[in-house]
């Protein structure tokens, strides 16, 4: 299996065979707002967030574009770039609707992602659970801690 | 809406700056980029026109350690200011845990301020968040600029802050202010996560 990294367990292995199937060099799962739910092959967990970011604001501002003109579904975009191909699609879960950002070499292809994209699509809509409604249990001091890392993180202390 | 990871224990939280335009959403962000130091940001990301102005978003993510036995992280986003980007800010404030406004003191910027207050009221009403409930602070930037050009935080709180939630007066491009306006609204949003749990 492939070395994802998910925030939600349920992502795990269908974003681990579409990776290994499409052959990708990066991949992520995300919210439509652009939080990350998988990924696979960012090295740094902060520059993950950035491409989410930029996926997210990309499908959505399409999406927008697409109802402007009187088109409605779901966004799928496609980039092959000399080098390497971005693909970009969203799709509907029990948690919401969610993006998809993948990155393809020479070793792969459009077609090839967006057909193992289906695949994905329909193994996530399988396996996604209904949206949590567990609490974070906060430290009654949690604002101290608060307080204290970011005094930390802006050289305050 | 956050996200909570609650086996590898985790929390992401995403705060949307959401003003004017000029009012320094992105000089904030700037500082704070400037501050942290770079194990503990990402890259920041400006879509932003030849110009310099906003265009789509700027982001900058950042860690903030850990918070309750939680690895706690903001994404700190920016709006376009100007009137004729709602489309996109409308798109940045999607799944938003909460919001900085920043309010250019200026006095001749009053309209603008009141205007755009109403433009996030409105915003927010269509993804069906009412302002009242969501995590927010103003922050009134620009005080340092002479007194008789400036309105003062008392003053400016009569006018936008009808809610009565946290503000702070602020010089963004010095830092002043900055870190107190992201503690603010980094502890709301905290709270409310505690409250009533991710999304």
């Amino acid at each position: 299996m492939t070395d994802v990294k998910a925030v939600e367990e349920w992502a795990e292995a269908p974003l681990g065979r579409f990776v290994k199937e499409s052959g990708l060099r990066l991949s992520l799962l995300t919210t439509t707002s652009g939080q990350v739910v998988a990924q696979y092959g960012f090295t740094k967990s902060l520059d993950v967030m950035a491409a989410a970011a930029l996926g997210a604001g990309v499908v959505s501002s399409t999406a927008l574009m697409c109802q402007m003109i009187g088109e409605g579904g779901l966004v799928r975009i496609n980039n092959r770039g000399h080098a390497q191909g971005i693909f970009l699609g969203e799709f509907d879960t029990p948690r919401g609707r969610h993006v998809v950002l993948a990155v393809y070499d020479s070793g792969s292809s459009a077609g090839l992602v967006q057909l193992f994209f289906e695949d994905l699509v329909e193994e996530i809509t399988a396996s996604c659970p209904a949206p949590e409604t567990r609490r974070v249990i906060l430290a009654e001091d949690f604002e101290r801690e608060l307080n204290d890392n970011l005094a930390a993180l802006f050289g305050r202390k | 809406m956050s996200l909570v990871n609650f086996t590898n224990r985790e929390i992401t939280c995403k705060i949307v700056y959401y003003g004017p335009g000029r009012s320094g959403k992105t000089t904030n962000l700037l500082y704070v980029h400037r501050q942290v130091p770079a194990d503990r940001k990402g890259k920041m990301v400006s879509l932003a026109t030849t110009t310099e102005r906003t265009l789509f978003f700027d982001f900058l993510p950042i860690e903030l350690g850990t918070i309750s036995g939680f690895i706690t992280r903001f994404q700190l986003y920016t709006v376009p200011g100007q009137i004729y980007y709602n489309a996109t800010r409308k798109l940045v404030l999607n799944g938003a845990d909460g919001i900085v406004f920043v309010a250019d003191s200026q006095a001749r910027q009053l309209d603008e301020n009141i205007e755009s207050f109403r433009n996030l009221q409105e915003n927010l009403l269509e993804e069906g968040v009412d302002i009242r409930t969501i995590p927010l602070v103003i922050q009134y930037n620009k005080q340092d600029l002479p007194s008789d050009l400036v309105l003062s935080k008392e003053e400016l709180d009569e006018t936008l802050n009808f809610r009565e939630v946290p503000s702070f007066g602020a010089n963004a491009i010095a830092g002043e202010g900055v870190f107190e306006t992201l503690k603010g609204i980094s502890e709301l949003v905290l709270r409310r996560l505690g409250e009533e749990g991710p999304g």
